[in-house]
């Protein structure tokens, strides 16, 4: 089985990724990272270079688990990235990153990891950065 | 990117010797080619070629009815017509030899969003004096960036008024501009 | 050359507003010089109406500032994301980018931004010798140079400039046409206005440039298909060590030469300028190899040229009212609308127009090398918005702008048209450059040809007997035929090495 990891050079995403190797070294599963810029844009926040792919993939290889990574493109949804990634690879958790956000934050900005955790098919594990 | 540049036939002057400037033009032109749609066939060629044609007939035949007047004293017709009638022959010579060209792009589904966008300017020059351009202006940055930019109803309802209410800073309050404005 | 002029030239540049326009032009320059999708003359033309409210000087030194500001900023995409911002910086991505990749962006950048200002200055200081010198000789010039120089310009235009010859001269000669739309001057007769009111008083240049350049190209844009996202490449080390100034010294100088001369030449401009600078450089180069993969020449020569030529530009409008690219083919628009007709005359009449311009460019390059770099990162986080939201702004900003001119909606209906023909003409391989440039020097050529034949008394053999303007149809003809001899003479070697396969013969016959 595999476990879909959402990541974003981020604290939050940082700590996902640890939480979901650890996850999967404990279950002898192997792991896909999501890093999924936003189409349609020239130049991506979220989007990572090779350099830091080979940093991810090292640190897969330190906890004995096998990992991919993808960079499927979500358009105004990130959920439906989400969705078809979980059904090309069977994954049975998703894990993502939590990062603080104000109720007004959400209501004007939006939150995708509130529309995953609301509507994944599958257990969505949110984490936070250990401070 | 501004400027096109077309699939230009190498201009080799001596076969044999690589030119530099045509090896680097034809490898600019892959690049640029990559976002655009494919090229067209030679019907576009063709189009193109009897649309200017037909300018050019149509404008030498209004400016015979000008007066051509004579070479001492012109009259209003004769410019034109000589302008015309080099059309005329600039449009022949490229329905003759133009039809191999590559230099057209291909109208496919993506040509959509420029037609969406061309009515949303009627719409808004339709509407303005009418009912302001405020509405007119939310309607159409909803229009862009829901249906024409993929970005969500919640971005698009934040950035649509944000820019309309931008605007309306700038034209009415600032520089007072007499804008049909409703508000 | 006039020192007192060129000299209050520098004191009117240096004046607060003046100083505050050329910033902001400059910025707006590297701004869209970076973003994908609009280039500096599109911009020009969507900010067209806001010159309508200041002063003439500072209009245009706004407005050239964009220009050469432009130069600066594709260069940054260029390097960091291998997406050429410009259609001048296309040339920088092969090296730059390259350079990038081997962490050594900054060096590409420092050295781009150095190469820029080198090569618009040395530029700018031609420019201010070579300017006056030629307005001189050009006083001399009566209605019949003047129809014949506009019409070789047009002609230049068509081919040298981008594009297939015959449809460029397609374009043009339309534009032409549609100069005489309106009231003849001369007689005072309605041509082609349909019994329209409106059309009775031609065609506005305004309205035209924002609707060919500006609608049509917001419309284009529209339909890019989607491109990959980007990571831009690290900023590292941010000055280029004193071995790659060395190497690259060479590079700038020879590049800015060949800027400067391709500049002026009508249809030649800043594109090909980088094209032939980095192709020169290549094959003088001990070992060519290296182009392609970081050779710093590979970034100096180019930059230093675009620059160069987006510069020496200036020359033929300032001085002889010729506009040699669609850049400056709206600044010549610009400049009638702001009450000032450029020619010759230019220099003794309005001193302050042409000593203001060509001074605020040593002013904007120093402004302009000093922010580049620092402003990299701001340029990059710039990026991060998405297209489809500055789309719709720009959008808007053409068409609440154009309102804005005659406070008439038949003026935005008029612009939507020309915005369609524009998008048109571009989808099936016509500019939209030489239609705007021949349209701009219709007038002129139509009424100069006229007046010649009023001196001739009919007799059209006059333009060739008279030596200027006799060389210049000369040059004409020349350049008219060349692309038919060069064809001509292709045949010929075809024929000739029968046993030697060609590679391109696309044949269009």
């Amino acid at each position: 089985m595999t476990i879909l990891i959402g990541y974003v050079p981020t604290p939050s995403g940082d700590a996902a990724v640890e939480h979901g190797l650890a996850e999967a070294a404990r279950t002898g599963e192997d792991v896909v990272i999501l890093n999924s810029p936003r189409r349609r844009s020239t130049v991506d926040a979220h989007l990572v270079g090779d350099d830091v792919e080979a940093t991810l993939l090292a640190r897969a290889a330190e906890h004995g688990v096998t990992a991919a990574i993808d960079h499927a493109d979500h358009g105004a949804d990130v959920v439906d990235t989400f969705e078809a990634l979980v059904e090309r690879t069977g994954a049975r958790l998703i894990v993502i990153g939590l990062r603080r956000r104000s109720p007004v934050g959400k209501l004007v900005m939006g939150s995708d990891a509130q529309r995953i955790l609301l509507h994944a098919s599958v257990p969505v594990l949110a984490v936070k950065p250990t401070s | 990117m501004s400027d096109q540049r077309d699939d230009r036939a190498a201009t080799g002057t001596d076969p044999g010797e690589p030119d530099i400037l045509a090896e680097l033009e034809a490898e600019i032109a892959r690049e640029l080619a990559e976002e655009r749609p494919p090229a067209g066939g030679p019907a576009y060629q063709v189009v193109g070629a009897l649309v200017a044609l037909a300018l050019g007939l149509g404008g030498a035949i209004l400016a015979y009815g000008y007066g051509l007047g004579s070479l001492r004293e012109p009259g209003p017709g004769l410019w034109p017509f000589i302008v015309s009638v080099v059309l005329v022959g600039l449009s022949v010579a490229l329905l003759i030899v133009g039809r191999h060209l590559t230099d057209s792009e291909a109208f496919t589904r993506s040509s959509l969003q420029p037609a969406v966008g061309l009515l949303t300017f009627v719409g808004l020059g339709a509407l303005m004096p009418l009912i302001g351009f405020e509405i007119p202006s939310v309607l159409l940055c909803a229009i862009w960036l829901r249906f024409l930019g993929g970005e969500s109803w919640r971005s698009t309802a934040v950035i649509s008024v944000a820019t309309t209410a931008a605007f309306y800073i700038l034209f009415i309050i600032l520089l007072r501009t007499p804008l049909p404005h409703l508000f | 050359m006039d020192v007192n002029a060129f000299l209050d030239g520098f004191v009117l540049v240096t004046e607060p507003q003046n100083l505050l326009y050329c910033l902001i032009g400059v910025l707006i320059g590297m701004l869209i010089g970076v973003l994908p999708g609009l280039g500096p003359a599109a911009t020009i033309a969507i900010l067209l109406p806001i010159t309508y409210g200041i002063d003439p000087v500072s209009a245009i030194i706004m407005l050239a500032g964009i220009y050469y500001g432009a130069q600066y900023g594709g260069t940054i995409t260029s390097v960091l994301l291998r997406l050429p911002g410009e259609a001048s910086s296309v040339v920088t991505v092969f090296d730059g980018f390259a350079l990038a990749k081997q962490g050594k962006a900054g060096t590409a950048l420092g050295i781009a931004a150095i190469g820029s200002f080198v090569g618009a200055t040395i530029s700018i200081v031609g420019l201010t010798l070579l300017a006056p010198i030629v307005a001189e000789v050009a006083l001399d010039f009566g209605p019949p140079e003047y129809a014949a120089l506009a019409l070789l310009g047009v002609l230049l235009v068509a081919t040298i400039g981008s594009g297939n010859m015959l449809k460029a001269l397609i374009a043009a000669t339309l534009g032409l046409l549609l100069a005489t739309v309106g009231r003849d001057t001369f007689s005072g007769a309605g041509r082609y206005t349909f019994s329209s009111l409106e059309l009775a008083d031609g065609i506005d240049f305004v309205i035209i440039a924002m609707g060919l350049f500006g609608v049509g190209e917001i419309l284009y844009n529209l339909e890019a298909r989607h491109g990959k996202v980007h990571v831009p490449a690290a900023v590292a080390n941010i000055w280029p060590s004193r071995k790659d100034l060395r190497q690259s010294s060479g590079a700038i100088g020879r590049g800015s030469v060949i800027g400067f001369f391709l500049g002026v030449l009508p249809g030649g401009g800043a594109v090909l300028a980088s094209l032939a600078a980095y192709a020169a450089e290549k094959r003088r180069a001990k070992n060519p190899e290296r182009f392609g993969r970081g050779a710093i020449e590979g970034v100096a020569a180019p930059e230093s040229a675009n620059n160069a030529a987006a510069t020496s530009s200036f020359i033929p409008l300032l001085t002889l009212g010729i506009p040699a690219n669609a850049t400056m083919g709206m600044l010549f628009g610009a400049l009638l609308i702001l009450g000032i007709t450029p020619g010759p005359q230019l220099v003794e009449e309005r001193p302050d127009v042409f000593w203001g311009v060509i001074n605020s460019m040593y002013i904007g390059n120093i402004m302009l090398l000093i922010l580049s770099i620092p402003l990299v990162g701001l340029f990059v986080r710039i990026l991060r918005i998405r297209p489809a939201i500055l789309a719709p702004i720009t959008a808007l900003i053409t068409i609440l702008g154009v309102y804005t001119i005659n406070n008439s909606v038949f003026d935005i209906f008029v612009m939507i048209v020309f915005g369609l023909v524009g998008y048109l003409m571009k989808k099936s391989g016509f500019e939209p450059g030489p239609l705007v440039l021949a349209f701009v020097l219709g007038s002129l050529v139509e009424a100069s040809a006229r007046r010649s034949m009023l001196i001739f008394d009919g007799d059209p053999t006059g333009f060739v007997t008279r030596p200027i303007s006799g060389a210049l149809i000369a040059i004409l003809v020349v350049v008219a035929l060349l692309p038919l001899i060069k064809k001509l003479r292709r045949l010929r070697t075809s024929v000739a090495t029968e046993a030697t396969p060609t590679k391109e013969e696309e044949k269009t016959r």
